[in-house]
C-alpha cells in the first residue's frame, strides 16, 4: 500500500478522490497535472486508507476460504452419495455372504480351479453374463469372476517385476557375461582373448544389404559369360 | 577295438532354470528344489545325491517358496497359489489360492501343523495343514508393505517377517525402521529369540528379538543377501555368489559370552545364490548360475574322503536327447517346445583323431512348440523318425511325421485312447509299430501304432502288493527284437515284461541304490543296468539270474576313481558291430567297456587310453584292459550309436551355458 510519502501520490482510485486536498508543498511536479501543485495526504486519512484497505484483503481471504470450504463439502457429499450407489445395500451384502462365506469360496475355487473362483473383494456391480450368476434384488447381478484373470497375472508380473528392478535395476553395479568370463582369461595361468571378442551382431542390417548386393553383383557378371 | 564317426552336435542350445527356492528333509535325505521356470525337482542326498524325481513346471508358476511337513511337500509362488505336490505321481495335488496377490515366503511348523504364508498386500496368512489337504485359518493384521520373509519361532509362538524396511515380529510387536527403502530378503528366528536378517544393503543383523535392539551387524557384501538358512550354523547367501557362515561361538577361547562370528566365505557360484539349505555335514546352495553345489562343513566330515569333497550338479541325471537310430535324427526336449534336427553329413575319411569336413549341414526341421501351460515332462521319437511323442502332467501327445524329399509334414493324431492320458516316461519299439508309456503304479500301457492312428492293446502291471510300487518309473527301455520291455522306478526296483506274452517276466533283485540308466544288449538280451552309486550290472533275461561277467565284475569290484566320479551314467548303448562292447557315458567322459577284455584291478591306471597309444601296437593288447575312457568330448548331454558305425556326441560345455546366464554383478578388481 502507499506509505504516507508528502509529495508522492499514488494512481490509486482512493487517491484520486484526495486530489482536492491542496498542498502547500513545492516538491516533485506531478505529471497528470503541470499547474497543480502535488496533493499532500495527511497522517490520519492514510492510516485510515490502510486500515481499510487491509480489512479489504482480510474480507476477501475469509471470503474465498469459505467458498472454497463450501465447495469442498458439495464435492464431499456428491462422493458420498455416488458411493452409496455404487455399493450394493446390505442386506444385498448380506445375501451374497451367506450363499458363499470365504471357507466356501475356498473349497469352490479347489473344486472347479479351471473354471471359477470368486473375487469378494469387488463390490461393484458386473453385467457381464457369466455362468453361477444370479439376479438380486434390484438391478444387480452377483456372478463370480474368474480368479485365473488379469488382475491375478498382473499382480504376478508386478512382484516379478519388482523382484528384476531390486536385484537387476537402477544402482545394482550389474556388468556381463563375457566381461566375467573375459576376466578368468585375462587373470588365469593361460592367458587368452576375451570370450566373444569380436562383436558379432553389429551391423546386422548393413551386413545383410550388403550380402544381397554382392550375389546380386555375381549374377550380373555372370549372364554375359553363360 | 573298433573306430567310429563322430557326429558332434553342438547345436542343443540346452538352458537350464536358475534356482529359486530349496528345502532338505532330513528325516528322508531329500533335497526338494525349486527352479525359476516352475520345476522342482527331488535329490536323493543318501544315494550319491541322484536326481531322483522332476515335476515339470508350468507357465504361471514362479516358486518363490518350498517347505516339507513330514513326506509332503509344498510351494509358494508368485501367482498367490500353495501348491501341494503328489511325489508318486509326479504332478501338482492341488492348489489352493491364498488371496492375498503374490505369496512370497513359506514357513510351516510341524508341531502344530500350521503354516504361514507372506503375501504381497502385506497379511500374513496363516493356513492348518489337515490330512488331504490345507485349510484357510485366518489373517494376522496387515501391515504396510509386502512381507518378503518369513521365520517361526522353533516353539511355534512368535513369527518375524522380513518387509520392506523393517522386521516384525508378530504376537510382540517391535519394528525397526530403516533410513533407507532397504528390502528384508530372509529373516531367521531362533529358539533363544534371536533374530537374524539379511538385506538387500548386504548386511546380516543380529537382533534381539524381546527388545528389538540391534546386537550387531556384520557388513558382508556390497550387493544383497538374498538367503539365509540356520539350522546347525547360519549361512546367508549373496548377489556375488558368496556363501558366509557364522557360528555361535565365545570371542575368546575359554570365555562364556558367546556370539555371532563370520566363520567361512565360499565361492562356489558365478552368480546370485538365491537358495540355501542345510544337511547334517553340508551346506547346499543354488541360483541364478543354475547349479546346485554341495560344499561339505570340514568339522563334520572326515578330510580326504569322498564325502568331504565339493559336488556341483549342473545337468540334469535323466536325458534330454532322442537319437532316432535308423534315420540320423535327434529330438531335443526343451521345457517348452521340442526341436526335431537332422544330423550333417560328411564323405571323408581320415585318421583316428581328424576332423572330417562337413558336407551337408545340420539343418532344423521342426520347432514343435508344447499346447496349454503345463511344462513337457517327457519326449520320445521313434527309431525311423516317423512318430514323435510328448507327456505333460496333463495330456499326452502323439505326431505322425512324413519325409518328401526335402520337405517334412507333422500331423497330430487327434484322439488318442483314452488309457493314455499321463505318462512320466515313453518309449517306441525299433519298428515303430508299438508306444510304451509308464503310467500309476509303476505299469506300462502299451499302445499299437497303425498308418496314422493308434490303438490301446495293454497295461502290464507289476505284482502289486509287494514292494513300492507306488513310485513312478523314470526309466523304460524295450530291446530291439521287441521280445522285452524293462522298466525301472524310483524305489529302486526293475520290472521285465515279455512283449509276446505280454505279462511280467521277472522282476531284478533289488539293489539299494537306484538305477540311472538300462540297456537290454540287442543279440545277448542281457539287461545292462547303472546305478546312482556307480555299480554296474549285467543280468541275463533269459536265465533270470546275472551273468557271469557281472559276477566277476562284482567280486573284482570296480576301479577306485570309477567309483568316486560325481556325476551317474544316463545313457547305455551297444555296438552294432561289436557285441562286447558297451558305451556309456557321464557329464565328463565316454567309456566303451569292452567284455572280452581283462577288468582292471584297484592298481591298475584307468585313464590309460594316452599311454596305450605310445605303446607300439604289438604290446597294446597286453596293457589294455575292459574300461576304455575317452575325454575328448564335453560336457555331455547325450552319447547315442547309430546304424551305420557313427557315434554321435551332444555336447553343451557350461561355458556356453554361462555366457547366456543373467547379469552378474560387477566387482571392481585391480589391473583389469
Amino acid at each position: 500500500m502507499a506509505k504516507d510519502q508528502r509529495g508522492k501520490t499514488t494512481t490509486s482510485p482512493s487517491k484520486k478522490t484526495d486530489t482536492e486536498k491542496q498542498t502547500e508543498d513545492t516538491t516533485m511536479v506531478f505529471e497528470s497535472s503541470d499547474d497543480e501543485a502535488p496533493e499532500e495526504v495527511t497522517f490520519d486519512a492514510s492510516r485510515t486508507e490502510a486500515l481499510r484497505s487491509m480489512k479489504q484483503a482480510l474480507d476477501t481471504a475469509r471470503r474465498e476460504k469459505e467458498l472454497l470450504k463450501e465447495k469442498r463439502r458439495k464435492r464431499q457429499e456428491l462422493f458420498q452419495e455416488q458411493k452409496k450407489i455404487k455399493l450394493l445395500s446390505d442386506d444385498v451384502l448380506e445375501e451374497m455372504d451367506s450363499a458363499s462365506s470365504k471357507k466356501q469360496k475356498q473349497s469352490e475355487a479347489e473344486e472347479q480351479r479351471q473354471d471359477e473362483g470368486e473375487n469378494g473383494k469387488k463390490k461393484k456391480k458386473k453385467s457381464r453374463k457369466m455362468e453361477h450368476s444370479r439376479n438380486l434384488k434390484g438391478n444387480y447381478r452377483v456372478a463370480t469372476v474368474k480368479v485365473v484373470g488379469a488382475l491375478a497375472s498382473s499382480q504376478q508380473q508386478a512382484a516379478e517385476d519388482f523382484i528384476q528392478s531390486r536385484l537387476y535395476g537402477a544402482g545394482s553395479c550389474r556388468t556381463t557375461n563375457n566381461e566375467l568370463l573375459s576376466l578368468q582369461n585375462k587373470t588365469g595361468r593361460n592367458k587368452g582373448a576375451a570370450v566373444q571378442f569380436v562383436k558379432k551382431d553389429w551391423a546386422c542390417k548393413q551386413k545383410a544389404k550388403a550380402e544381397k548386393l554382392k550375389k546380386r553383383w555375381i549374377h550380373k557378371q555372370h549372364i554375359p559369360s553363360c | 577295438m573298433g573306430e567310429f564317426k563322430v557326429h558332434r552336435v553342438r547345436f542343443f542350445e540346452y538352458m537350464p532354470s536358475p534356482i529359486r527356492a530349496m528345502a532338505f528333509n532330513s528325516r528322508t535325505d531329500r533335497l526338494a528344489v525349486a527352479r525359476g521356470d516352475g520345476a522342482v525337482e527331488i535329490f536323493n542326498f543318501a544315494d550319491n545325491y541322484f536326481q531322483e524325481k522332476v515335476i515339470p513346471g508350468q507357465d504361471s508358476r514362479a516358486v518363490e517358496a518350498l517347505c516339507w511337513v513330514g513326506q509332503r511337500l509344498f510351494s509358494a509362488g508368485l501367482n498367490g497359489e500353495i501348491t501341494e505336490y503328489d511325489l508318486e505321481n509326479l504332478r501338482p495335488k492341488y492348489t489352493v489360492m491364498a488371496y492375498g496377490g503374490p505369496a512370497w515366503t513359506l514357513s510351516m511348523s510341524t508341531e502344530c501343523f500350521l503354516c504361514q504364508v507372506g503375501c504381497e498386500d502385506g497379511t500374513v496368512k496363516m493356513f492348518e495343514i489337515l490330512e488331504e489337504r490345507i485349510q484357510f485359518q485366518r489373517n494376522h493384521d496387515r501391515q504396510k508393505g509386502r512381507i518378503i520373509s518369513l521365520s517361526w519361532h522353533p516353539s511355534g509362538t512368535h513369527i518375524a517377517a522380513g518387509m520392506m524396511g523393517m522386521i516384525r515380529i508378530f504376537e510382540t510387536e517391535t519394528g525397526s525402521p530403516a533410513n533407507k527403502e532397504v528390502v528384508v530378503w530372509s529373516v531367521a528366528f531362533l529358539s533363544d529369540h534371536t533374530v537374524i536378517s539379511g538385506d538387500s544393503a548386504g548386511k546380516v543383523q543380529v537382533w534381539d528379538g524381546f527388545t528389538g535392539t540391534l546386537i550387531k551387524t556384520h557388513l558382508i557384501t556390497k550387493w544383497d543377501v538374498l538367503a539365509l538358512s540356520d539350522q546347525s550354523s547360519l549361512v546367508a547367501g549373496t548377489s556375488e555368489g558368496t556363501v558366509t557362515q557364522f557360528q555361535f561361538l565365545p570371542l575368546i577361547v575359554g570365555q562364556q559370552d558367546k556370539e555371532w562370528v563370520r566363520t567361512r566365505t565360499f565361492k562356489n557360484h558365478s552368480h546370485d545364490v538365491r537358495a540355501l539349505a542345510h544337511t547334517e555335514t553340508a551346506v547346499v546352495s543354488g541360483g541364478m548360475d543354475t547349479q546346485l553345489v554341495v560344499q561339505p562343513l570340514l568339522d563334520r566330515v572326515e578330510k580326504n574322503t569322498q564325502e568331504s569333497a565339493l559336488r556341483k550338479i549342473a545337468f540334469p541325471h535323466r536325458s534330454l536327447v532322442c537319437c532316432a537310430k535308423k534315420s540320423g535324427l535327434l529330438l531335443f526336449q526343451f521345457p517348452e517346445h521340442l526341436e526335431l534336427w537332422r544330423l550333417g553329413e560328411s564323405d571323408g575319411h581320415g585318421k583316428p583323431g581328424d576332423s572330417l569336413p562337413v558336407r551337408k549341414k545340420p539343418e532344423k526341421l521342426i520347432h514343435l512348440k508344447r499346447k496349454g501351460e503345463d511344462h513337457i515332462c517327457c519326449s520320445a521319437l521313434s527309431p525311423c523318425g516317423g512318430w514323435l511323442a510328448y507327456t505333460t502332467v496333463s495330456s499326452v501327445r502323439l505326431y505322425r511325421l512324413q519325409y518328401n524329399n526335402n520337405s517334412i509334414s507333422i500331423k497330430k493324431l487327434p484322439k488318442l485312447p483314452k488309457e493314455l492320458c499321463s505318462a512320466h516316461q515313453l518309449c517306441f519299439s525299433s519298428d515303430s509299430s508299438k508306444l510304451f508309456a509308464s503310467s500309476k503304479h509303476s505299469s506300462v500301457i502299451v499302445v499299437a501304432l497303425g498308418q496314422s492312428e493308434c490303438k490301446y492293446l495293454h497295461t502290464l502291471k507289476p505284482k502289486s502288493g509287494y514292494g513300492t510300487t507306488e513310485q513312478p518309473v523314470h526309466l523304460l527301455f524295450v530291446s530291439e527284437d521287441s521280445k522285452w520291455l524293462a522298466a525301472a522306478n524310483t524305489g529302486c526296483e526293475i520290472h521285465i515284461y515279455n512283449l509276446n506274452k505280454l505279462k511280467l517276466h521277472c522282476t531284478v533283485p533289488v539293489y539299494s541304490s537306484c538305477p540311472t540308466a538300462i540297456a537290454i544288449h540287442p543279440v545277448t538280451s542281457n539287461l545292462v543296468t547303472v546305478h546312482a552309486n556307480q555299480q554296474i550290472f549285467e543280468y541275463s533275461l533269459a536265465q533270470k539270474e546275472y551273468t557271469e561277467w557281472s559276477r566277476k565284475l562284482q567280486k573284482q569290484g570296480l576301479h577306485n576313481l570309477w567309483l568316486e566320479r560325481d556325476t551317474p551314467i544316463t545313457h547305455i548303448s551297444f555296438n552294432p558291430n561289436n557285441q562286447a562292447h558297451i558305451i556309456l557315458h557321464d557329464m565328463f567322459m565316454l567309456c566303451i567297456i569292452d567284455q572280452s577284455l581283462p577288468l582292471p584291478d584297484r592298481k591298475t591306471l584307468l585313464y590309460n587310453q594316452m599311454t596305450l597309444r605310445s605303446v607300439p601296437e604289438s604290446e597294446r593288447l597286453r596293457h589294455s584292459h575292459a574300461f576304455k575312457i575317452c575325454k575328448n568330448f564335453q560336457h555331455l548331454l547325450c552319447v547315442s550309436t547309430l546304424e551305420d558305425q557313427a557315434l554321435v556326441v551332444v555336447e553343451r560345455p557350461l561355458l556356453d551355458i554361462m555366457s547366456q546366464l543373467p547379469a552378474p554383478v560387477r566387482q571392481k578388481k585391480f589391473a583389469t
